[in-house]
């Protein structure tokens, strides 16, 4: 690529990027009940499940490794933010939130989220990532229920602490959990996260550090008598995803203002679990950051609206019937998407701007290519 | 591709046609609540057109949340027949009467699988739907995370089986019908005084909000009561599966009466029968939670064991002696071909409750019957008994105490009615 198509490019995701973020703070100003009681908290919703997939696209898609705990993690972070803030709120550091101190805690509770949850992180992965494959899955698997356990039996903050009945009230009322009219307010900081922890992503699968766990992924041997240290390559991943993973935690306590440990299980009803992330990793594409994120946004809105969509109730009674179980409709989905795009929705391909005015060639190519198994190659 | 579209197009119709059968299969065990729904909707339809005509002046819809789906299911389902009922015999009656219009109700329902992110988005679509009445959630831990919705958004939500104490007490547009868990506890812990105990037990649950919570309410109470807690003993989870070493210890330090705040989906196949088995032959005392054990009886199991094993519950359709219990029985009886349960009598009683408040007030706006529920003076009289609200929003109101008990020769434990319970 040319290093004046590169810088083309950059301007242009700079572009879009800002316009995004001031959509955003334009949107938040706007004000009314649709936009406070839907959209806002569809999008706060969006941001969360975004960070959750992409950071299990780094261990899944392009460390190759399966982790079916990725939810514990989040729990980490969403525990350890709740508390912050509410041991910052008693100790008389903020009243109301909003000002400089409540953004300051924010900042500190995010971080410590994330901190904490990378070095739980650490310490599963040392041990865990001795293994491969379905054993790896077990353990990762274990710890996320065993995070579950710990938080449930914890005095400070399991059931007894936070969860019991008052969970909602006290973040509310003090901590980090915001009210409709405050995430309209603080939509700014939701999508702002997003920004920074995907733009933290995407340059780190873009440097040496992506390269040699994408080596890794593709061939272990090949890549340790090359030089690299797979151990280390692989810790460190693992760590950065969890660090990530706290962050949505925080982002999630912030959002849902009560905390229940049920929501990070390995299976439960809503979308966000252990099971349904890995889902998301392998509809948006293993190895496509923006796959992830087309593919959190696309699932979120399929379960948002079949739930609460007005549409819904203009379908035939048949398709109706279908929808009263959701479950059904993201596996029909599921089926639908390995059929046509057994690699996911984005395959190892990024989505770029600048490549739009290339797209009816590139569909045009995959239509002539039969069955569509050979790849079209991007700009890679 | 030609195959591959085909493939597709016969999976899709495998899918589907799965899903009707599933959707038709699941709502046969309760035959008569499609028919039911489907009247309702006709009749609220119905309502339409004759406020064209000029027979009611219009319809408040009331909104409803509840798992409809998921493993919790039957929690929802049951309080949407409640729901259901009360709406349809409303309507039949003439509807609610606001000042000097009548008015027809009419309910939204929304799934919210058991989950609390579920929920939330319910709560915010029913609002954003202009819908200022709600009733929701079934669970505790559903209920907690749109308690502060309401109460900023100023909606009144009433929950027909939230228990959890905390519910409540600082959120001043929530309400709801059934007891709270320090109640059963207090509750319990009087039957076990009344009844001349003196050294009793406890096997609970630390991990969970509401088995600790009945714990704690048991305890406190025991010890105004004089009676001794000789034995106290936690299991990891909810879903235990082995409490021999629990009872065990219960043996050995002698105590006549246990207190086991427990579900029922574990109380059946391994609480009771193991209890027994290691030698406790005094009494097994639950809470609501252990309503519904009867479905969880292994077969072939001894069914001696469940004797002496009884439970503090919100209402029985035997100790029913009100005309508006009896008559809630039976006509719950004619529309679904089964008899009602905890949830649905509870449901039931969300609507009788806020048809009360808004016919009293004369307005159905969310602050008009926020303020008619907070006077707690009023009495309402509805399936489950007779109450008013404490100034929490919770109902004040009396529990019952019931059991199993199996005679030699039967194929099955009956559940039994013992007595009704109040607090001096």
């Amino acid at each position: 690529m040319k290093k004046s198509e590169t810088r083309t490019r950059y301007l242009v995701n700079f572009i879009a990027v800002v316009l995004l973020f001031v959509l955003s703070v334009v949107m938040s100003n706007a004000g009314g009940d649709t936009l406070k009681l839907k959209v806002v908290p569809s999008i706060w919703q969006c941001c969360y499940l975004i960070i959750m997939a992409a950071s299990l696209n780094l261990v899944l898609g392009f460390l190759g490794q399966l982790s079916l705990g990725h939810c514990g993690f989040m729990a980490v972070g969403a525990y350890t933010a709740a508390l912050l803030s509410l041991a910052f709120q008693r100790a008389g550091f903020y009243d109301e939130k909003s000002g400089p101190a409540f953004l300051l805690v924010l900042l500190l509770s995010t971080l410590a989220a994330g901190v904490l949850a990378a070095l739980m992180g650490l310490l599963v992965g040392i041990p865990a990532l001795r293994l491969k494959g379905d054993y790896l899955a077990i353990i990762t698997l274990g710890f996320g229920m065993i995070i579950v356990n710990v938080i449930n039996n914890l005095p400070f903050c399991g059931q007894q602490g936070l969860g019991q009945g008052s969970a909602s009230s006290a973040l509310y009322a003090t901590g980090l959990g915001f009210s409709n009219d405050e995430k309209v307010q603080y939509l700014w900081v939701a999508v702002l996260v997003v920004l920074l922890c995907m733009t933290a992503m995407l340059l780190f699968v873009r440097s040496k550090y992506g390269r040699a766990i994408r080596a890794i992924r593709d061939n272990e041997i090949a890549a340790s008598t090359s030089g690299i240290n797979v151990s280390y390559y692989k810790v460190l991943t693992f760590t950065i995803s969890a660090f990530f993973a706290g962050v949505t935690g925080a982002l999630y306590s912030c959002c849902n203002a009560a905390l229940a440990t049920t929501s990070f299980a390995f299976t439960n009803g809503s979308i966000l679990n252990s099971v349904f992330i890995v889902v998301m990793v392998v509809v948006g594409g293993m190895g496509s950051m923006t796959g992830s994120v087309i593919a959190a946004v696309t699932l979120f809105l399929l379960n948002y609206t079949i739930k609460n969509g007005a549409w819904v109730s203009t379908l035939p009674a048949f398709l109706q019937n279908v929808f009263t179980y959701p479950m059904l409709v993201y596996s029909i989905v599921l089926i639908i998407v390995i059929l046509f795009r057994p690699r996911g929705i984005m395959g190892s391909r990024e989505f770029a701007l600048c490549d739009v005015p290339k797209w009816p060639g590139m569909i045009k190519a995959w239509f002539s290519s039969r069955s569509g198994e050979k790849e079209v190659v991007g700009h890679e | 591709m030609k195959k591959k579209l085909l493939s597709l197009l016969l999976a899709m119709c495998f899918a589907f046609s799965l899903a009707a059968c599933g959707s038709s299969d699941s709502t046969s065990g309760t035959s008569d609540s499609d028919t039911s729904t489907a009247t309702a909707a006709e009749t609220s339809a119905a309502a339409e057109e004759d406020s064209a005509s000029g027979a009611v002046d219009g319809t408040i819809t009331l909104g409803m949340i509840g798992p409809m789906t998921g493993s919790l299911a039957v929690y929802g389902t049951h309080v949407a027949n409640g729901v259901n009922l009360a709406i349809e015999q409303i309507n039949a009656a003439g509807g609610v009467t606001v000042g000097d219009e009548t008015y027809e109700l009419a309910v939204e329902s929304k799934d919210d699988q058991g989950d609390s992110t579920e929920c939330l988005n319910a709560m915010n679509a029913l609002i954003s739907d202009g819908i200022e009445l709600v009733i929701g959630s079934a669970t505790s831990g559903c209920t907690s995370s749109i308690t502060s919705v309401a109460n900023s958004e100023g909606v009144v939500l009433v929950t027909p089986s939230g228990t959890a104490d905390a519910l409540t007490t600082e959120m001043d547009y929530v309400f709801r019908t059934c007891f709270k868990d320090s109640f059963q506890g207090e509750l319990a812990a009087q039957y076990a005084a009344d009844e001349g105990y003196t050294k009793v037990g406890i096997v609970y649950c630390s991990a969970d909000t509401y088995s600790a919570g009945l714990r704690d309410a048991f305890t406190a109470a025991a010890g105004e009561l004089g009676l001794e807690i000789v034995a106290e003993e936690s299991v990891a989870t909810m879903t235990e599966v082995d409490y021999t070493n629990q009872f065990t210890k219960m043996v050995e330090a002698g105590a006549e009466l246990v207190f086991v705040p427990f579900y029922y989906d574990v109380t059946g196949p391994y609480l009771v029968p193991q209890a027994r088995s290691v030698g406790f032959d005094g009494i097994l005392l639950g809470a609501d939670g252990v309503d519904n054990t009867e479905t969880t009886i292994p077969d072939g199991a001894d069914l001696s064991v469940y004797n002496d094993f009884l439970f503090v519950n919100h209402y029985s359709t035997e100790l029913a002696t009100s005309d508006i219990s009896i008559s809630f029985v039976e006509s719950y009886e004619e529309s679904y071909g089964e008899t009602p349960n905890n949830f649905d009598a509870l449901g039931y009683d969300a609507v009788l409750v806020l048809k009360q408040a808004i016919e009293s007030c004369g307005a159905f706006d969310a602050d008009s019957v926020q303020a008619a529920l907070a006077d707690t003076s009023v009495v309402y009289e509805v399936s489950t008994g007779t109450f008013s609200f404490d100034d929490t929003g919770t109902p004040i109101k009396t529990g019952v105490l019931m059991g199993y008990s199996y005679t030699e020769g039967d194929d099955a434990v009956t559940k039994i009615a013992v007595t009704t319970l109040s607090l001096d």
